[in-house]
């Protein structure tokens, strides 16, 4: 297991501010957070590339804060297709092996099974130069697990390909690195439908600090803070500012807002977030129709209430016209309230789970 | 319009090569010239306005009192150019790599500045270190020796490797450099087997720009040698005096420029850098 | 304000192309109309970006003919087509403020300095950017720093088309998804035509009137994007529209029908026997899971449930080793393992020969 502890660094863009966790063994952790939040910035400081001005890390009990990198028994896969050119495809993945000490032909039959498992197993004589992107990440990939590092760090690996090919890969990552019961993985993405497809725990990061970890179904239904409920909400939340007073809950301009099976606070400020799925046709607001895009076999539509903007998630194609009117319900049971610090402080009537 | 550009361009060209190319091959007939084919006025083809003969060229490989040496000279700048392109390109190389990748602070001096200390260097006119260095090799007792020399060269090519492979090496990513050492390389070992191997380019344009301007130099040839030791530009204005050999000098001449004009060749070859655009999409 | 009218544009960068290989878009006849937002889609090298660059004249087509209008542009230079050009990094003057990035084309263009402040105004304030007029532009953020791009595309009163090569990649997806909306308020408000090409087909549904589906030069089909999603032409558009993509079954000829162990849906078989594959194409959207009690035609065992937020997605292994995918909002209530029924309208499964659809 790793453990990392307060862990600070002062970076000229984006700096850690304090980071601590725990990862175990045989797990795989998909760090959700936008460009910005420090995901990049942890990998590197816990690979030793960035250095850190506060803060320890051990793995497995063993202090390693001060080994230099060659030393780490981590793995790095970049966003960049990063690749050693001068070298062969096989003689990539073999060389970590080398340096490990092992001898070509030994490194070399390594190498050539995880590339075989890798889908390359044609390709061992090629230059990274002639392969297409997703096949040259996939060469970064079995050079970073060939080695069976304690720990194996992907950075958005899957962010400069295309569409498609993302998917793809994300379909097979499980499989690839379906070995490694010893193993900490960390996968880092901004892309939240990405980071609950493939971790067992999610950590969300935010301004260089992590604001919320768990299992993603655990994490989407009750975020903790406002900053969590808004990275990982793909499509995004809508927060409308509104108040509690004498036990009934408003929206800013003095709307009433549907409140059945919730425990409301004390009166006061609070913001209110609606989910897609929070609203419905038909029903007691009107709203003007910004746009209506499509989805797959849903219309996410915009709507302008008077009270602010919130999104419709509505099954089937529909078209609707920027400008008509149209009147929705909103369900309480997917409105969440925050706090004015940010905290979470929903509470239910019938609360499950 | 586009034609008349186009005519333009060719005599533009066409005229520019000739003006270029001429005095070679001025210097290669001459070199086949002797007495006979430049006293009634200047001659020009062979055979055709003189009888060629070889007296030029084999002067120049007779030792003795009536034969010109070329040897000797060709083997000192040789020498002096090739040990010191050597020299100054693996400390230029170790320079330059470690001004690309580490942040040097003293006081105000950054990275950029040491840089520009290194460059500065090429922009000094040469005159203003004749004295100092003449000075500097007497004391030393090195004056018309190869050493002295050598050590004056790597002065002048070291900021040249610097220049070349600080600029090629920012273009390599670090992130080359970060990968290696997750794998387990040490910084050095990183530098060795993966940043060296994909800058060959590089070393190859920056040693022969060393050599170029290594073999070339005269003014610190003439100012710190004599006798003992004597460079190609040197010698070449040595043979100038009442009663010029031209057939001798032309061949000279165009035995000194033969090796420039091969590695010129090269160079151009690896100028582009393409190598590198594969490594990052 | 222009109709763009595709007339058998093709181009080939090799001087004698003499196969099908040799073309990086083959020959295609495309009408545009004036005030849409159309999107070209498809993978890397499918072409769509050669195609963009002939509309904005970056490159000129070895074959065909370009019309904006009826006039032929094919041979008119890129800055007298009237077309504004937005990149996939933002392109931004970073010494200038955010003012000076949007009058830059009109001063270039000799605009009066009266009418400049006007329209950089009118603009700005289109752009929701009227607050960060006098900032230095290298400040903003990347979804900003874009929305400037499209800006000094729209500043110009002449523009005809505004092309946008892959805007969105280093936007954050929340960002994404309003900056579409801008966009296509934009397009509302300014009744300027809109050209997008992306890899990113979600970004090309919510986005487009029309799509235009490209893969190795090639186009695959052309249509509104609810039309790409129902009745996709062959098999790639099935697979590049949607996501996850569509479910393929393979079909065996039986007794005169087409029909799968795992499903109970039937197509007419045809009269001649082929070798070719046939296959039932169904998005996992069309799929409704219920109890294996309930009315059904097929029954699958759940394998996995991946949960997305408000929807998720079920992959099922049907009778005969067949695996599908499903959609579906109550993967919350479902476990790994359990049987349910599944339920697809007869509509919904369509059927491909060869990999094309067949009516």
């Amino acid at each position: 297991m790793l453990q990392i502890d307060h862990l600070t660094t002062a970076d000229a863009k984006v700096s850690l501010d304090d980071v601590s966790f725990l990862f175990e063994a045989g797990k795989i952790y998909t760090i959700l957070g936008r460009t910005g939040a420090g995901k990049t910035e942890l990998l590197r400081a816990l690979m030793g590339l960035n250095p850190l001005t506060h803060g320890s890390i051990k793995l497995d009990e063993k202090d390693i804060t001060e080994e230099p990198i060659r030393a780490r028994n981590m793995s790095l896969v970049y966003q960049q297709f990063i690749n050693y050119p001068h070298l062969s495809v096989l003689d990539n993945v073999a060389f970590p092996l080398r340096r490990q000490g092992k001898d070509k032909a030994q490194a070399q039959a390594l190498a050539s099974t995880m590339l075989a498992t890798v889908g390359l197993g044609e390709f061992l004589q090629r230059r990274p130069a002639q392969l297409s992107g997703g096949q040259q990440q996939r060469v970064a990939l079995a050079r970073a697990m060939v080695k069976q590092s304690r720990i194996l760090m992907l950075d958005e690996p899957l962010a400069n390909l295309d569409y498609k090919l993302r998917e793809q890969l994300r379909e097979e990552f499980p499989r690839l690195v379906a070995d490694n019961d010893e193993s900490i993985i960390l996968y880092t993405t901004t892309e939240p439908r990405e980071a609950m497809e493939l971790g067992n725990t999610m950590i969300v990061m935010h301004n260089g600090s992590i604001i919320a970890s768990g299992a993603p179904a655990e994490l989407f239904a009750n975020p903790s803070t406002k900053d969590t409920a808004s990275v990982i909400s793909d499509p995004p939340i809508s927060f409308i500012p509104g108040f509690v007073r004498n036990r009934e809950l408003y929206f800013n301009e003095g709307h009433q807002a549907p409140s059945e099976g919730l425990l409301l606070p004390e009166d006061g400020p609070v913001t209110i977030a609606l989910r897609p799925d929070a609203i419905e046709p038909d029903g007691a607001f009107n709203a003007k129709i910004g746009l209506s895009e499509f989805s797959g076999s849903q219309t996410i539509i915009h709507l302008d209430f008077d009270f602010g903007r919130a999104i419709m998630m509505v099954e089937g194609i529909e078209t609707f016209a920027a400008g008509d009117d149209i009147s929705v319900s909103i369900q309480s049971e997917h409105i969440m309230l925050f706090a004015p610090d940010g905290r979470n402080i929903t509470l239910r009537n019938n609360q499950h789970g | 319009m586009n034609k008349f550009y186009h005519t333009l361009k060719t005599i533009f060209l066409l005229g520019w090569s000739i003006f270029v190319v001429f005095p070679f091959l001025w210097a290669l007939s001459t070199s086949f010239k002797d007495a006979n084919a430049i006293t009634s006025g200047a001659t020009y083809i062979p055979w055709v306005d003189f009888e060629p003969s070889t007296q030029g060229w084999t002067s120049l490989f007779t030792t003795g009192s009536q034969g010109i040496n070329i040897v000797g000279p060709f083997i000192d700048s040789a020498v002096v150019t090739l040990i010191a392109s050597l020299v100054s390109l693996i400390l230029g190389t170790l320079a330059a790599y470690g001004l690309s990748r580490f942040e040097y602070r003293l006081g105000f001096v950054k990275n950029s500045d040491i840089t520009f200390f290194f460059i500065s260097q090429r922009i000094m006119p040469p005159i203003v270190l004749a004295i100092p260095f003449f000075l500097m090799l007497k004391e030393l007792g090195a004056l018309d020796t190869i050493f002295g020399l050598v050590l004056v060269y790597i002065a002048l090519l070291l900021p040249i490797a610097v220049w070349v492979m600080t600029d090629f090496f920012s273009g390599i990513p670090k992130e080359l450099d970060e990968m290696a050492m997750t794998d387990g390389c040490s910084p050095i070992g990183a530098f060795f087997r993966v940043v060296l191997p994909n800058s060959v380019p590089g070393l190859v344009v920056a040693g022969m720009f060393c050599l170029i301007f290594g073999w070339n130099d005269f003014f610190f040839a003439f100012t710190l040698t004599f006798t003992e030791t004597q460079l190609l530009p040197v010698s070449i204005v040595s043979l100038n005096s009442s009663v010029t050999p031209w057939w001798s000098l032309s061949a000279f001449a165009l035995i000194s420029v033969a090796p420039l004009a091969c590695v010129a060749v090269i160079v151009e070859r690896y100028m582009s850098r393409g190598t590198m655009t594969g490594a990052i999409r | 304000m222009a109709k763009i009218v595709l007339e058998n544009l093709g181009h080939s960068y090799s001087a004698n192309p003499n196969g099908e290989y040799d073309y990086a878009l083959k020959p295609v006849n495309l009408t545009w109309q004036d005030g849409k937002t159309y999107a070209l889609l498809g993978p890397s090298g499918c072409g769509k970006t050669t195609m963009l660059n002939i509309i904005s004249g970056l490159v000129s087509p070895s074959h065909g003919r370009l019309l904006f209008d009826g006039q032929d542009v094919t041979n008119i230079p890129t800055s007298e087509r009237n077309i504004a050009q937005v990149f996939q990094f933002p392109v931004i003057y970073s010494t200038k403020t955010v003012r000076q990035n949007l009058a830059f084309p009109l001063e270039c263009r000799r605009v009066a300095p009266a009418r400049i402040r006007q329209r950089v105004a009118e603009v700005a304030s289109l752009l929701d950017l009227g607050y960060a007029l006098d900032m230095p532009a290298r400040k903003l953020s990347a979804d900003q720093k874009q929305l400037i791009s499209l800006g000094r595309g729209l500043v110009r009163e002449d523009v005809s088309a505004i092309l946008l090569d892959e805007p969105l990649t280093v936007i954050d997806p929340q960002m994404k998804f309003m900056l579409r909306r801008k966009l296509r308020e934009i397009n509302r408000q300014t009744g300027v035509t809109m050209i997008l090409v992306t890899h990113d087909q979600s970004e090309a549904m919510s986005f487009a009137d029309e799509i235009v589906v490209m893969k190795d030069g090639l186009l695959q089909q052309s249509g509104t994007p609810e039309e790409l999603f129902s009745r996709p032409q062959n098999d790639f558009v099935g697979y590049f529209i949607g996501s996850p993509p569509m479910n393929m079954i393979n079909l065996e000829a039986r007794q005169g029908v087409l029909a799968t162990d795992a499903l109970s849906l039937t197509h007419q078989a045809p009269t001649e026997s082929s070798n070719l594959l046939y296959q039932m194409g169904i998005r996992p959207e069309h799929i409704s899971l219920v109890d294996d009690t309930v009315a059904n035609i097929g029954v699958g065992i759940i394998k996995k449930i991946e949960h997305l937020g408000v929807d998720g997605i079920v992959t099922l292994e049907l009778a005969a080793n067949v695996i599908i995918k499903a959609k579906t909002r109550k993967h919350t209530q479902m476990t790994v393992g359990t049987a349910m029924g599944i339920n697809v309208r007869h509509n919904d499964a369509l059927l491909y020969r060869d990999g094309v659809l067949a009516l």
